[in-house]
C-alpha cells in the first residue's frame, strides 16, 4: 500500500491524499514527519470513536493500549532515527472501550500542501488483526496443553521415528526405563528392549510400515538402564505425516510388571490349588447359584462312590440324605436371598448318603467366589466314620474307666456298705429265729411274735432301701442331666461317708449355702465326684494323730455366679505331688488306681465346670470344684 | 451264791441289739444290752459266769479297742464278736487276743448260740478255777512261816532230813510242821499239795 501510494503520487497528477487515504478501510492516521497526528480517516474515527480535536498531536497514542504503547513508541523512535520502515503490534481501543489487536505500518507519503508544494507525510496504517492474532493464541495454549499432558501423563508415551530413533518420551516413559530425556535420545527403541523380545516386535513395526495394520498391541519387556527387566504392554499407533511431519510411530507403554507378577503368582496358585483339589482326600464339590454341581473332584468318587462325571449338572442335595435335603434348600435359598449363614461354614458336622444308599457322618466346609457376576460355592466334604468310631470307642473306654472306677470307689465303700445291708439281715435272722425256737417250745406268745414280725418288716425295708442307694452307684447308668441342688447331693453323699468319716474318727463341718441355684447335672456323676473327694479327705488324715481331724464340706456361690463346692481336710496336704494329683494312674496310696482324682475331673468338666486342688491353710488340702447355674429354675 | 450266767450284747444298732436280746431271751439265757462300750463299762459286772456280744464297730470306743481296755482292767469275760463286715486281719486280732468266736452278720443262730454256750463254760471254768486258787492261796496264807517254808521244801522234793538239816532242827520238828500244814492245806497227798503249789504259783506268774 505504501508503495502504491507512493507509486500513485509519483505517477499521477496530484491527488486529493486526503480524500483517497478516507476510502481506505483500514483505520489510518496522517501524520506529520514527527509522528504528531494531521488527520485520521473514517474508519479510525469510527472505530476509535474519537473526535478529530482529540487527535491533535500525539493525541492519537491514547488510542494504543497503555501496556504495547511503551514498546511502540521505542520502536517507532529507533525506525525513524535509522530510516528503516517501521512495522508492530499493538492494540487499539475501539469506541466501546474495547482493545482489538492491529498490524501497525508506517509508509512515508508525499502531499502537496496548500500552495502546492510538496511536504513528507507519516501515514499510520493500522490492520485489524485480532482474529489471527486471538487463534494464534488459542493454538499456542493448546500446544502447550499438549505439551504438558505427554510430559505429565502417568502412562509412558513416546514416538520414535521410521529407524526406530525416539523423537519424544515423557517423562513415565523416560522413568520406566531410568534413562534421561537426552540418553534416551541417543537410543533406537530396539536398544531398549529385552533381546527375547526384539524380533517379534521388529515383526509387528514391520508391518506398520508396511501399511499392514494401522496399530498394535504387544506385551514385552524392556531392559531397564539398571538392567533389570521391566513388563510393558505397548499400543503402538502409526500416525501419517502431514506436510512438513513425517509419518512416525506414536506409542503407549504401561508398565505391567506388578499384573505380571500377580497373574505368574496366581497361575501358580491356581496350579497349585489344582493339584490339591485334584489329589486331595476330601470330596470337593462346586455348586452353582441354583445348587447345580458344576465340578467334583476325583475323591468324590471314593467318598460318595459317584463318579465326577455322574455328577456334573445334578443338584447337591442327592449327595444328602432325605431329611436334610430340605433344609439345605431352604437354607440354600435363605443365604442366596439374605447372606444370612444359618450353619457354620468351617467344619460343620452333616450327614452325607453314599450312591449305595448308606448314610455317613461329613464334616462340611464352604467357600464363596463371585466368578463373573455369578456366586459359585465350594464344599469341601470330609468322610468322617473313622474319626466317628474312634470318639465313640474312646468315649466307651471312658465310660468304661469311669465305671472301673466306680466300682473301685464302691469297694473302699463295700465294708460300709456291707455292714449297713447285713445289720437289718442280722436282726430279721434273729428274730426269725427267735420266734421258731419260741414256737418249737410252744411258748410263743402272740404279742412276741406280732412284734417281732413289725421288727422283721422295719429291718427288711431298711435293708432294700440301703441296697437301692448302693444300685444307683454300680449300675452302668447312663447319664441323666436333671436339675439338681447339690446340697442334695451332698447330703446323699454324706449318708454313704458318714461310717468311714466315724470309723476314722472324722470330725465333719458342713457348711451349706442354702437356695443356691440348681445345677444341670447327672446325679449319680456328681456323688461320685464328691464321694472320691470325700474319701481323698478321710484318707488323708488317717495318719494324723496330732491335731483334729476335721473335713469341711462347703457348698456357695462363687464370683462368676457359678455353684462352688469345696472338700477341706485337716490332712497331710498336697505337698510336693500336688502338680500330679490330676494325672491319670498317679497315687500314693497302696492299693489306688489313680484314676479318681482325673475321672472326677473330666466328670466336673463334661458338666461344664471345673476341679481344682489348692493347700489348705495351715494344714491339708483344699478340694474344689464349680459347676455352671442351670439357666432357670424348673417350675 | 452263785447268779445264774449273763450275756452281755454291745452294738450300737438298735434293732440288733434287740433282735440278740430276744433271741437269747428266747432260749432261756439272761441278756443285758448296750449301745456302747462305755455304758457297759459303767454297769458293775455280776459275780456270774458271763460273756460279751461285741460288734466291731461302734461309735466311740471300737470292738478290737473295747477287747484291749477290758483286758487292761483285768476282765476275763470271753468275747464273741459279730460284724457287718469282718475281713481276715480283723478276725485274727480279735482272735489272738482271746475271742471266743468272730462271726460274720447275718449268722445263723444256732452258731451265736454254741458261741454263747462255749463263752459261758469257759467263764465257768475260768471262775471255778480263779476260785480253787484262790482257796489255795487262803489256805497257804493261813500257814505259820515256818510251816510255808518247810511244804515248799517238800513240793520241791526234799526229804524231812534234808529239810532239817537245812533249817538246822530236828527231823521230827519238821515231821510236825509237814504234817499241820498238810492238814490245814487239805493236802491227801504229796502230789496233791504239789499240784496245789503249781496253781498258786502259776496264778502268780504273768
Amino acid at each position: 500500500m505504501t508503495a502504491e501510494a507512493q507509486g500513485v503520487g509519483r505517477s499521477t497528477e496530484p491527488i486529493d491524499l486526503q480524500a483517497l487515504i478516507e476510502t481506505i478501510p483500514a483505520l489510518v492516521v496522517c501524520a506529520l514527519a514527527d509522528g504528531s497526528a494531521e488527520f485520521a480517516n473514517r474508519a479510525w474515527h469510527e472505530y476509535t470513536g474519537c473526535s478529530s480535536p482529540e487527535l491533535t498531536g500525539w493525541g492519537w497514542h491514547a488510542a494504543i493500549h497503555p501496556d504495547d504503547l511503551p514498546k511502540f513508541i521505542q520502536e517507532w523512535t529507533v525506525a525513524t532515527a535509522a530510516g528503516k520502515p517501521f512495522e508492530t503490534e499493538a492494540r487499539i481501543r475501539r469506541a466501546d472501550s474495547e482493545y482489538q489487536w492491529f498490524a501497525i505500518k508506517k509508509a512515508l507519503a508525499v502531499s502537496r500542501d496548500q500552495v502546492g508544494e510538496p511536504s513528507l507525510r507519516a501515514l499510520i496504517a493500522c490492520e485489524d488483526i485480532h482474529e489471527r492474532k486471538q487463534a494464534q493464541a488459542r493454538i499456542q495454549q493448546s500446544e502447550q496443553r499438549w505439551q504438558t499432558a505427554f510430559e505429565n501423563s502417568a502412562i509412558g508415551i513416546m514416538m520414535r521415528d521410521r529407524v526406530d530413533r525416539f523423537l519424544a518420551a515423557n517423562r513415565a516413559f523416560r522413568n520406566m526405563l531410568g534413562y534421561t530425556e537426552s540418553e534416551l535420545y541417543q537410543l533406537c527403541q530396539l536398544d531398549v528392549t529385552y533381546e527375547g523380545d526384539r524380533e517379534f516386535n521388529l515383526e509387528l513395526i514391520g508391518e506398520l510400515w508396511e501399511g499392514k495394520r494401522q496399530h498394535f498391541q504387544i506385551e514385552k519387556r524392556y531392559r531397564r538402564k539398571d538392567g533389570t527387566l521391566v513388563w510393558v504392554r505397548n499400543n503402538v499407533t502409526l500416525v501419517p505425516g502431514t506436510g512438513a511431519v513425517a509419518p512416525f510411530l506414536l506409542t503407549i507403554v504401561e508398565d505391567i510388571t506388578e499384573r505380571k507378577k500377580e497373574e505368574s503368582e496366581r497361575r501358580y496358585i491356581e496350579q497349585r490349588y489344582g493339584v490339591m483339589v485334584e489329589t486331595a482326600s476330601d470330596a470337593v464339590v462346586c455348586i452353582d447359584e441354583s445348587g447345580a454341581i458344576l465340578l467334583a473332584n476325583p475323591a468324590t468318587t471314593k467318598v460318595f462312590g459317584y463318579d465326577p462325571t455322574d455328577l456334573i449338572g445334578q443338584p447337591l442335595t442327592m449327595l444328602m440324605p432325605e431329611y436334610l435335603r430340605k433344609l439345605h434348600e431352604d437354607g440354600f435359598r435363605r443365604y442366596s436371598a439374605t447372606g444370612q449363614r444359618h450353619i457354620n461354614w468351617q467344619g460343620t458336622e452333616l450327614v452325607g448318603v453314599r450312591k449305595n444308599g448308606q448314610e455317613f457322618p461329613v464334616e462340611i466346609s464352604f467357600g464363596e467366589l463371585t466368578k463373573d457376576g455369578h456366586r459359585v460355592f465350594t464344599g469341601f466334604i470330609r468322610d468322617i466314620s473313622e474319626r466317628k468310631q474312634a470318639q465313640r470307642a474312646v468315649q466307651n473306654a471312658q465310660a468304661e474307666l469311669a465305671r472301673v472306677s466306680r466300682l473301685t470307689t464302691m469297694g473302699e465303700f463295700a465294708a460300709s456298705i456291707a455292714h449297713e445291708v447285713n445289720q437289718p439281715l442280722t436282726a430279721v435272722t434273729n428274730n426269725a429265729s427267735a420266734c421258731l425256737r419260741l414256737l418249737a417250745r410252744r411258748k410263743l406268745d402272740p404279742e412276741v411274735l406280732r412284734s417281732a414280725l413289725e421288727e422283721i418288716v422295719t429291718d427288711g425295708t431298711r435293708a432294700s432301701a440301703v441296697i437301692a442307694r448302693i444300685r444307683a452307684f454300680i449300675k452302668k447308668t447312663p447319664t441323666e442331666r436333671k436339675h439338681l441342688d447339690i446340697n442334695d447331693v451332698i447330703q446323699e453323699v454324706l449318708a454313704l461317708a458318714r461310717r468311714e468319716l466315724s470309723d476314722n474318727r472324722v470330725l465333719l463341718e458342713l457348711q451349706l449355702t442354702k437356695a443356691l441355684p440348681l445345677v444341670l447335672a447327672d446325679r449319680v456323676q456328681l456323688q461320685q465326684v464328691l464321694l472320691n473327694l470325700i474319701m481323698n479327705g478321710i484318707e488323708a488324715m488317717t495318719a494324723v494323730t496330732d491335731r483334729r481331724r476335721t473335713l469341711w464340706v462347703q457348698s456357695q456361690v462363687d464370683g462368676a455366679g457359678d455353684v462352688l463346692v469345696a472338700v477341706r481336710d485337716s490332712g497331710s496336704g498336697l505337698g510336693s505331688e500336688g502338680d500330679h494329683v490330676f494325672t491319670a494312674f498317679f497315687t500314693t496310696k497302696p492299693n489306688g488306681m489313680g484314676m479318681g482324682l482325673p475321672i472326677s475331673r473330666s466328670l466336673v468338666e463334661s458338666h461344664g465346670g471345673r476341679l481344682m486342688a489348692t493347700p489348705n491353710s495351715p494344714h491339708g488340702a483344699i478340694f474344689s470344684f464349680t459347676l455352671p447355674a442351670a439357666a432357670g429354675r424348673p417350675t | 451264791m452263785t447268779q445264774a450266767p449273763m450275756v452281755f450284747v454291745v452294738d450300737d444298732d438298735p434293732s440288733v441289739r434287740s433282735s440278740l436280746k430276744f433271741l437269747m431271751t428266747s432260749v432261756g439265757l439272761q441278756v443285758e444290752s448296750f449301745d456302747s462300750a462305755d455304758a457297759l463299762l459303767k454297769r458293775k459286772l455280776p459275780d456270774a459266769p458271763s460273756c460279751l456280744v461285741l460288734d466291731v464297730r461302734l461309735r466311740g470306743l471300737s470292738g478290737l479297742d473295747f477287747q484291749r481296755e477290758l483286758a487292761a482292767r483285768h476282765c476275763h469275760m470271753p468275747i464273741i464278736f459279730i460284724t457287718g463286715h469282718g475281713d481276715i486281719p480283723m478276725s485274727v486280732r480279735a482272735m489272738k487276743a482271746g475271742a471266743v468266736e468272730f462271726l460274720t452278720k447275718p449268722f445263723r443262730d444256732q452258731d451265736l448260740l454254741d458261741a454263747v454256750r462255749i463263752a459261758l463254760e469257759k467263764d465257768r471254768e475260768r471262775r471255778e478255777r480263779e476260785k480253787e486258787v484262790s482257796d489255795v492261796k487262803e489256805r497257804f496264807n493261813s500257814l505259820t512261816p515256818r510251816e510255808q517254808e518247810v511244804i515248799s521244801m517238800v513240793v520241791s522234793g526234799m526229804l524231812n532230813k534234808q529239810i532239817a538239816d537245812q533249817l538246822g532242827t530236828a527231823e521230827n520238828t519238821v515231821k510236825v510242821h509237814r504234817s499241820r500244814a498238810m492238814e490245814k492245806m487239805h493236802a491227801q497227798s504229796v502230789a496233791e499239795l504239789v499240784k496245789m503249789i503249781d496253781k498258786l504259783e502259776s496264778s502268780v506268774r504273768p
